[in-house]
């Protein structure tokens, strides 16, 4: 009989010993065991977008020469638009560098940016990220701000050999400092209101009652460049409610973000070139 | 001996990898699969304790290393579900599938409330990430339906070529 009921407790008796194995483990161990899975397994993502760019290249092969000779016309438009614009930029690059001068100011950070391929989407309702192209190898630090053409992706979690993890803006780790546009006053956004099926939307808190906005005028909330993190004036989304918090001194509501954040493919990673 | 949790742990891998891809591609749809359930079950239900939880260890840690979690949460989840799912192995008729498929099925739920319960901390919208969870467990719970038999299927032939005899390998005492 005490045999049999050592058999039937043996599994327990393991899992208590896996457990407490687990608990005992020094942190370094860990940290070495999380880096060398991490590792032996990023080949099999980084190999999986490899294989989709080169899907996307075949079918790409199949437009006839005309449909590529229209796109690449029409990419001459919007090549000649943003030269003008590039030139524009430098302009008034050299206009900051002036006033900054005069006014003794100090700089706004300036970034190196290297665009990555995202090599895979990770968004559930626990987390929101993204795995890109790009790691250590290319000095991406942990932390730094990450981007596109339609405004803010979110920021760099973890960074390894060959790879970086990316925290999409709809994700509940992310909060970020913005302003509304027009307005100075700082609030609050932050990640995390992905319901199923529909676009994921964000939460802006701290916004100043004398703020109103409507599903039909929306109004642009961007970074406010407070901490440094991100440069000031990127679009984060458009809020479309406002009600007011329960504290009574503020509104609170959502924000409704880009539907391109979950099919992204391509983003560009600020690095400052300038880290504190 | 090796071979057993070995070629075990490569095909739960193998479906992970797989459904890692599928979620990818979901992305844009607003849709996620979780099948843990599935990739504990067969490990639990027919190998031996140390050779089936040696599998699901190795597959914990390789799952935690990769999502944002803090290390070590798949790992003691499906540790627990495998000690649970190996206790309760002995009432059931672990070979039939459609045994295998349910008891997938329930370890995937549980699995998907251990987890929830773990990462939502101060969760800035909990109500709104409980109805994404619960639409997601969904569709996991339709996929699991769907590709359980076949998995099932997979491994037990894996094992055979591998020369496990796997009626053996699941009476074994340890």
């Amino acid at each position: 009989m005490p045999s049999k009921r050592f058999d039937q407790a043996k599994p327990f008796v393991v899992l208590g010993i896996v457990v407490l194995t687990w608990i005992l483990l020094p942190v370094a161990v860990k940290s070495f065991l999380r880096a060398g899975f991490y590792e032996l397994q990023a080949p099999i993502q980084v190999t999986a977008s490899y294989a989709r760019d080169l899907q996307e290249y075949w079918v790409e092969r199949t437009h006839s020469n005309k449909e590529l000779m229209e796109a690449g016309r029409e990419l001459r438009h919007v090549y000649a638009g943003y030269e003008f614009q590039a030139q524009q930029v430098e302009a008034l690059r050299a206009e900051i560098a002036r006033l900054e001068q005069l006014l003794r100011l100090p700089s706004n950070p300036q970034y190196r940016f290297e665009p990555a391929r995202v090599a895979q989407r990770d968004l559930s309702g626990w987390w929101q990220k993204l795995v890109i192209r790009k790691g250590a190898n290319y000095g991406i630090p942990a932390g730094a701000p990450v981007v596109y053409s339609g405004g803010v992706v979110g920021r760099v979690s973890a960074v390894h050999a060959y790879t970086a993890d990316v925290d999409l803006v709809t994700s509940p780790r992310v909060r970020l400092a913005a302003t509304i546009e027009n307005d100075t006053r700082p609030v609050s956004y932050q990640g995390g209101d992905n319901p199923p099926l529909i676009l994921a939307r964000g939460i802006v808190e701290f916004v100043p009652p004398d703020i109103f906005t409507s599903a039909k005028d929306p109004k642009r909330l961007v970074t406010s460049g407070l901490g440094g993190v991100f440069p000031p004036g990127l679009t984060i989304g458009y809020i479309t409610r406002l009600e007011a918090s329960t504290d009574g001194l503020f509104k609170s509501g959502e924000v409704a973000l880009d539907p391109r954040l979950s099919e992204l493919t391509e983003v560009t990673v600020l690095v400052p070139l300038n880290p504190e | 001996m090796h071979r057993r949790w070995l070629i075990t742990f490569a095909t739960t891998f193998l479906l992970w990898s797989v459904v890692v891809q599928l979620n990818h591609y979901l992305a844009p749809v607003g849709a996620y699969l979780f099948v843990g359930g599935l990739l504990v079950a067969f490990a639990a239900l027919r190998l031996s304790l140390r050779n089936g939880l040696t599998a699901t260890l190795l597959l914990g840690l390789c799952i935690d290393a990769a999502e944002p979690v803090p290390f070590g949460t798949h790992l003691l989840l499906f540790a627990v579900m495998h000690i649970i799912i190996y206790h309760l192995r002995t009432r059931l008729p672990r070979e039939e599938t459609v045994i295998g498929v349910v008891v997938a099925l329930l370890a995937n739920l549980a699995l998907v409330s251990g987890l929830s319960f773990v990462t939502f901390g101060n969760h800035p919208a909990a109500g709104a990430a409980w109805l994404r969870i619960f639409a997601d467990l969904g569709w996991s719970q339709l996929f699991i339906v769907a590709i359980a038999p076949w998995f099932f299927a997979l491994q037990e032939r894996a094992l055979e070529l591998g020369r496990v005899d796997l009626a053996e390998e699941s009476h074994r005492p340890f």
